[in-house]
């Protein structure tokens, strides 16, 4: 079939046409009356004329636009919604996410944005539920009741967590700080000035990690330094273990790995290295300073951080199992690896603090003392000629995806793992 | 019509060569034996080092402080001699070399002792010349002898590799890549190449020979592995990982690429709890069985 001329320019018009009426009908999606705007749902929704009241008002509701988020008619979403509450937020408010974020607030990150803020109206800016610190404090309620107990405060922290965080996402720094430490800081301190050099002992400090030593919510101590102090650090005998402020190398250590920290802990250090396994790190190029903080730290025995994240800096793969293990050892959910682990050395393999798995597990379970299936040295393990039974024999130590912490999936196919006549 | 079909499976060969490499790719991960006691019937301890050649098996009884030498047969393993001496207290790695001298890593006095053919006490490796880059404390945390039998010792506290003669003399030194976690073994391939195992990040690193610097070979693969702390290499150009949480080995190729695991965590034989160590030569694999109180022969 062949076009003929006189049908085109007909045709080109009626597309044109039916194009525009389309457009037309996308501008008024709901075609909804001239004038006729969100208004028409304050016949039915009276209460709303409260929360516009309110001194920060969501744009859109103050444009009446309430089809900008709701659809009037039906939804696959909650209340309404036109879109999943994941997505309806940053249609409008994308730029809250830099492109390349360092970190991320999991509750913006997840579309949570109604946890913080009211998407009508509200008292507080940015249509916030409640005035930041508080609405912070209702998540983060061990850092706030620390915040408000501490003897010395920071300014900063008491005028609210925005000042130093940016509640969505930072594109510069961990933790959601607005930039790097000590960046961050050294828009207020000024390390020039000659209180902040004294206080320094003159070592050079504008490159250092001020959050190293200074606990940035506040702290019970002088100087806001975390509440346990080393005490050549506070007693300021820097020199101990650096090189002065003078010399060309100043913040430079005086000796490596663990030599350095022999000077003072001889014992504890000879002690260590007496047993037969050690635990390796202490021996390498960061020796103690791969768990220990040297100067402060908010934790006993100065670790740089709670146990078990300390430890999960390098155990990565023991955390992450038992996060994911449907039975956990209470010690180690509750990070305390040193309840059946030395930190230092030991002379059993896995560092364990007793020389049977059996005493280290009867420290708690003193049932095992007067019932218990056949363990110890004359229970030998019907799998292995060189074995005995043990804890360890049914039950993995740190947590399993089955029930009771057993190796196997069900108590079925552990006991029959030795007993294989029960077999079926 | 002949020349035809002999065209067309000239043409199909490069498709079957791959299957046909992997064949003949080392070891199977079939159980062949496992060692579980002495002469005497003493049974081993938590063994965290093996070596071995075509005929010899090293065995670190760790837990008893001891080396057990074993001669190995085609289907079997037959013990030969202990070596226990003040000297050596607690062996937790062996390497033969080809002169048949054995040294061994004391783990808690932190020094190599070099034994001769027939276990005899040789001197400790002094490690002479040695640059003293943070001190003059060397801590080795393992070691690997190559063909030519130079040496490479794991120095943790400088962060480092040294490369020594067989006489102990120093050569060079190859330091740690700054950014990485806890390294635990190291290994050198036929090609001169040594390669670095980072327990806490699951990674490899290499070095090229003579190469100055170390540089990843691997991503980070704790997706496949637990904590690694060994790792070895055969003449097929495979890389073998020893998984001591995942009780597993991870076969890897020379640029890191994931190729398999092999084993699992267990009792029964054929499956490992723990494994601390492992040796291959030929098609044979020597497997440190650690809590499982044995040495698992695989082929």
């Amino acid at each position: 079939m062949r076009w003929r001329p006189d049908f085109i320019i007909p045709f080109l018009a009626l597309i044109f046409c039916l194009g525009g009426q389309s457009l037309t009908h996308a501008e008024g999606k709901f075609n909804l009356k001239p004038g006729a705007t969100g208004k028409n749902c304050l016949n039915c929704h009276d209460g709303f004329e409260e929360i516009l009241k309110n001194p920060f008002v969501h744009t859109p509701v103050k444009s009446w636009d309430c089809t900008g988020c709701h659809n009037p008619h039906a939804a696959s979403h909650g209340k309404l919604l036109d879109a999943d509450p994941k997505d309806i937020c940053v249609r409008c408010h994308s730029k809250v996410f830099p492109d390349k974020p360092v970190s991320t607030h999991k509750v913006a990150a997840d579309g949570n944005c109604v946890n913080c803020h009211d998407p009508h109206g509200a008292k507080y800016k940015f249509n916030l539920l409640k005035d930041g610190g508080t609405l912070c404090s209702e998540c983060h309620k061990a850092l706030a009741e620390r915040v408000a107990a501490v003897k010395f405060k920071h300014v900063p922290v008491e005028k609210g967590c925005a000042n130093c965080h940016d509640p969505h996402a930072s594109a510069n720094a961990g933790k959601l700080l607005k930039d790097n430490v000590p960046a961050l800081c050294l828009k207020c301190h000024d390390t020039e000035k000659i209180n902040f050099q004294k206080q320094h002992m003159n070592f050079p400090m504008a490159n250092t990690r001020c959050t190293a030593c200074h606990n940035p919510h506040g702290s019970n101590h002088k100087g806001l330094l975390y509440d346990k102090v080393h005490e050549p650090f506070a007693s300021k005998k820097c020199n101990q273990c650096h090189e002065g402020p003078s010399s060309p190398t100043p913040l430079k250590v005086k000796a490596g790995g663990f030599e350095l920290c022999r000077g003072c802990h001889n014992d504890m250090i000879n002690e260590a290295l007496t047993k037969n396994r050690l635990h390796w790190p202490l021996l390498d190029r960061n020796g103690c300073l791969n768990c220990h903080n040297p100067h402060a730290s908010d934790q006993e025995g100065l670790l740089a951080g709670p146990m078990q994240e300390v430890c999960g800096r390098c155990h990565v793969d023991t955390v992450a199992k038992l996060k994911a293990a449907k039975s956990k050892h209470p010690p180690v959910e509750q990070g305390t690896c040193m309840a059946c682990h030395s930190a230092h050395s030991s002379n059993q393999i896995l560092l364990l603090n007793k020389p049977s798995v059996i005493d280290v597990c009867g420290d708690c379970h003193d049932w095992q003392k007067h019932s218990t299936h056949p363990i110890g040295d004359e229970a030998k393990d019907p799998r292995n000629p060189n074995l005995t039974v043990t804890c360890q024999s049914c039950h993995r130590a740190h947590g399993t995806d089955a029930g009771k912490m057993l190796h196997s999936p069900t108590q079925t196919e552990m006991c029959t793992n030795c007993h294989k006549e029960y077999r079926r | 019509m002949p020349v035809k079909l002999l065209l067309t499976l000239l043409l199909m060969l490069p498709l079957y060569a791959p299957s046909a490499s992997f064949a003949e790719q080392a070891v199977l991960f079939q159980p062949v034996v496992s060692v579980y006691t002495d002469g005497e019937g003493h049974g081993l301890l938590q063994p965290e080092g093996v070596a071995c050649t075509e005929n010899t098996l090293v065995i670190a009884d760790t837990g008893n402080n001891r080396l057990l030498q074993y001669t190995v047969k085609v289907d079997a393993v037959e013990f030969a001699s202990q070596i226990k001496m003040p000297q050596l207290t607690n062996p937790i790695r062996v390497q033969i070399n080809s002169q048949g001298e054995i040294f061994a890593l004391d783990g808690k006095n932190r020094r190599i002792v070099r034994l001769n053919k027939d276990g005899q006490f040789a001197g400790n490796l002094d490690l002479k010349g040695v640059p003293p880059d943070t001190g003059a404390t060397i801590v080795p945390r393992s070691f690997k002898i190559d063909q030519q039998d130079n040496i490479y010792v794991l120095d943790i506290f400088s962060g480092r590799v040294i490369v020594l003669n067989p006489r102990g003399d120093y050569l060079r030194q190859i330091a740690f890549p700054k950014k990485s976690g806890f390294f635990s073994d190291l290994t050198v391939d036929h090609g001169g190449s040594v390669y670095l195992i980072d327990s806490a990040n699951s990674m490899v690193y290499s070095a090229a020979k003579e190469a100055a610097e170390f540089l990843p070979l691997s991503k980070n693969m704790q997706e496949y592995i637990s904590f690694p702390t060994c790792i070895t290499t055969d003449n097929r150009g495979v890389l073998y990982v020893t998984d001591q949480n995942g009780g597993s080995i991870i076969l890897l190729g020379l640029d890191g690429s994931f190729r398999s695991r092999k084993a699992g965590m267990g009792w029964n034989e054929g499956l490992l709890n723990y494994p601390a160590a492992m040796c291959i030569t030929g098609t044979n694999a020597f497997i440190a069985d650690r809590n499982n109180n044995r040495v698992q022969v695989f082929r």
